[in-house]
């Protein structure tokens, strides 16, 4: 197994996971990368969550925690899947098909979309929207239990085709018209949820989907320039098969796996960072029948994706959860998490209670003064912590060089530890420079803990480890 | 269809309490505890980032508020947890001494601590987190026998140990493991009229019984959701007449068994509204117009996440559920005959 092997490993699991450990870097790199990529791509064959343990323990987890109980329990799911890409297209969706805490009747709603998500969401696009149309947590954030017959809300019609399906234009041009929009939300009209059971004295239940009949516009319409008595499935059936809804599913996967792409609001005049990837995953959208476990696939076995290393900066999300999956802290239930997770909020990404129906702005969009420092101190304070097990665990391979270490060695030990990162070569020189400082470098030492951690520290202090 | 009689009847009577983070209610009420005339005590687990609402409820099963003790802390950090004395983070179960002091079982803290039934903290056995004799692993159920010593199950080393009032270690049973006298982390406990010991044996989805000096006896129960089979129970209790009553967690029911073991009834709820339910509607009246409206409130009679079951000597079955703040009480039907038995 050679060092590009597990680079590219630690690479793959960053994007598709939340990282690794090396010893699981080394365990995957040994089973070949075709087949771990195969092996995320069918989460169904490796065990699921253990609930009943999670909801043992964190009692509030069975029904009705608010949003920090849900962000931990979210989180602790991240760290501790046996199916990360499961986890990670449930935060990919999140981030595209939106709906916010600010506004759901009943917390939990939100935690059954993520398990729509983690569901549907390696399926089909063409049934990812449908259940979308008909997520409780949606009807109700965009207003759609407010579109009337006759008295049309527009809001759920016009996200589904600016932010949802087909983007606002591509290459220049429209996608759609106002016109279109108006007929969507006319084809979802008695698309609605039930009335819920209020809060007392007990708590809350999740509300159900309902189509109402007596309030469904059943009247003829134009849509993109198809007419019918369309309802809402027709709606979807005419949106997923638009080169505009390939594209944009193309983009939002690029940008999310790949690297950074301009923002949602360019789409329309900026073409892709590379044309011809965002065509090649198009391609297959249409061959597949819209089959996003066959876009990752390519994605994941392209050349533009294991050619694109450190050409994302990471979420807040993937900064804690991968950062604690490496320490190997919270691997059982135990309190404290809460005040972990909300790091990610800390750093600019409030999970479930995203800012605006666009979601969160990616990339260089993360980084300010204040997450900035939120990020640092968060992942130095964690890697510094020498009583971690994945710490310890560094140490002692690391340590395994030999009784002497030179300070190349231990650099590259810390580096190759923490996902096979690399450094430019001044800030290499820097970190060599501060090896060097401290005299002899013995793993026999007793302050040979300590020095590694202070090295990890610096490691994730720097420009380089923003980025995936 | 031939009927099935049974002389164990077995009926819904009543909802006891509301969600609430202070005062009259719950919060993820996870045991119940019967006192002496008509009190009970309910143990609210909460959580780390609502630690007010982590306390011991008491209360009469006329829903007569008396008051409230013990406390959740709130964190001071994921690796700092420097909790008080008399303070409380995964309280799991409480034990009744025969002068109804409470003794409380923390599975986060491994402390056993202990309050007058007045709220007064009266100390703690000094935590010994462990796998060796005496020493505790995230203890959950506990229960006292007729001579006050207190057994408790030891859940994270799958066994179950006995103590003397004050902590000191007499014996043990168990270990890893789904063969007979063996547990996967078990949670409830009981111990009937003859002493003998029950054991919710939680991961084996099964019922454990034991003689006191923790020979096995005998089991029932597998995994599934059929008459007789468990999702994770959490609870069991025995009344005065042998009858067993088992809080099936994760199926939200309550399942009942004869003293042999034998599939008798299960019950998934029927909870209506609590006396202080309606106190809190009233005062909010808008909430009856949206209960009114509400679609599927049907739903509010079913369990939702039975924690524990606790029986009293009037024939009442504490079920608290954790996800619904309340305690649906129900009653054993008992025949009675006049004149001397035959």
């Amino acid at each position: 197994m050679s060092d590009q092997d597990i680079s590219l490993m630690a690479h793959l699991m960053r994007r598709a996971g939340f990282g690794a450990p090396l010893e699981e870097l080394q365990a995957r790199a040994a089973k070949g990368y075709d087949a771990t990529v195969e092996e995320l791509l069918d989460p169904e064959s490796q065990p699921p969550m253990e609930r009943d343990l999670m909801m043992r323990y964190k009692t509030e987890w069975l029904s009705q925690a608010g949003l920090e109980g849900q962000q931990e329990e979210w989180t602790f799911r991240m760290i501790n899947t046996k199916r990360p890409l499961q986890e990670k297209i449930a935060l990919f969706w999140h981030g595209v098909l939106v709906t916010g805490h600010a506004k759901c009747e009943y917390p939990k709603q939100q935690m059954l979309e993520l398990d729509m998500f983690r569901t549907v969401g390696l399926g089909s696009f063409h049934d990812l929207l449908q259940g979308l149309s008909k997520d409780p947590a949606m009807v109700f954030y965009l207003d759609n239990c407010m579109s009337h017959k006759g008295a049309i809300n527009e809001n759920w019609g016009r996200e589904l085709l600016e932010l949802f399906s087909l983007g606002v234009g591509m290459d220049g041009e429209f996608n759609y018209s106002e016109d279109d929009v108006k007929e969507a939300a006319r084809a979802f009209t008695g698309w609605t949820v039930t009335n819920s059971i209020p809060r007392y004295p007990y708590g809350k239940y999740e509300a159900k989907f309902m189509f109402d009949p007596r309030d469904h516009d059943g009247d003829e319409k134009t849509f993109l320039g198809e007419t019918g008595n369309f309802n809402g499935e027709d709606i979807v059936d005419i949106i997923v098969k638009q080169p505009a809804t390939a594209r944009f599913v193309a983009r939002h996967l690029y940008n999310f796996f790949v690297a950074d792409e301009p923002q949602v609001p360019a789409w329309k005049d900026t073409p892709p960072r590379d044309i011809e990837a965002i065509k090649q995953l198009e391609d297959e959208y249409f061959r597949s029948n819209y089959d996003i476990t066959s876009m990752l696939r390519l994605l994941f076995k392209s050349d533009f994706f294991k050619n694109s290393t450190f050409a994302k900066i990471k979420s807040p999300a993937e900064t804690v959860v991968g950062t604690l999956r490496l320490v190997g802290d919270f691997t059982f239930p135990k309190p404290g998490l809460d005040s972990l997770t909300l790091n990610i909020r800390y750093m600019g990404q409030d999970l479930l209670n995203p800012p605006t129906v666009e979601g969160w702005h990616t990339g260089r969009e993360w980084i300010d003064s204040g997450t900035l420092v939120e990020r640092i101190n968060f992942t130095a304070d964690q890697v510094g912590n020498i009583n971690h097990p994945g710490v310890k665990s560094m140490i002692s391979r690391i340590g395994g060089a030999g009784s002497v270490l030179t300070a190349d060695q231990l650099v590259d030990g810390c580096l190759e530890n923490l996902g096979a990162y690399q450094l430019a070569d001044e800030t290499r020189s820097q970190l060599l420079e501060l090896a060097a400082s401290e005299g002899d470098i013995r793993s026999d030492a007793e302050g040979f803990p300590r020095q590694v951690a202070t090295m990890l520290q610096s490691i994730v202090a720097t420009t380089e480890y923003l980025f995936a | 269809m031939t009927t099935e009689i049974s002389h164990i009847n077995v009926q819904y009577r009543k909802t006891i309490g509301r969600g609430e983070q202070f005062g009259p209610g719950f919060t993820y009420p996870i045991f119940v505890a019967r006192g002496k005339e008509g009190v009970m005590y309910v143990l609210c687990r909460s959580s780390e980032y609502r630690p007010e609402g982590t306390r011991v409820t008491v209360c009469t099963t006329d829903e007569e508020f008396i008051s409230t003790f013990a406390r959740g802390v709130a964190q001071q950090g994921p690796h700092e947890y420097n909790f008080d004395d008399g303070s409380l983070v995964w309280p799991t179960c409480i034990a009744l001494d025969s002068q109804e002091n409470l003794f409380i079982s923390d599975e986060w803290l491994n402390r056993i601590s202990s309050f007058s039934k007045d709220g007064e903290y009266l100390g703690k056995w000094e935590e010994r987190p462990g796998a060796g004799d005496g020493e505790l692993d995230r203890p959950s159920g506990m229960a006292f026998d007729s001579d006050e010593n207190l057994y408790i199950v030891d859940s994270g080393n799958h066994r179950v140990q006995k103590f003397t009032k004050d902590g000191k270690f007499l014996a043990k049973f168990g270990s890893y493991g789904s063969g007979d006298g063996e547990f996967n982390m078990p949670w409830g406990i009981t111990i009937d009229s003859h002493g003998d010991i029950f054991i919710a044996d939680w991961r084996n989805d099964r019922i454990q019984k034991f003689s006191p000096d923790g020979k096995f006896l005998m089991k029932f129960g597998s995994s599934g959701s059929g008459d007789g089979e468990f999702d994770r129970p959490t609870g069991v209790a025995v009344d005065r007449d042998g009858v067993i009553y088992v809080a099936d967690w994760l199926n939200n029911r309550l399942q009942v068994f004869d003293q042999d073991g034998n599939f008798v009834d299960a019950k998934t709820g029927e909870a209506g509204i609590s006396k202080w339910g309606q106190d809190k509607l009233d005062a909010n009246a808008e909430m009856w117009d949206e209960r009114e409206r509400a679609q599927g409130l049907e739903r509010e009679k079913d369990f939702w996440g039975p924690t524990g079951v606790t029986v009293d000597d009037e024939g009442n079955i504490f079920v608290p559920e954790s996800a619904r703040n309340r305690i649906q009480v129900y009653t054993t039907q008992s025949p009675t005959f006049a004149g001397p038995r035959l």
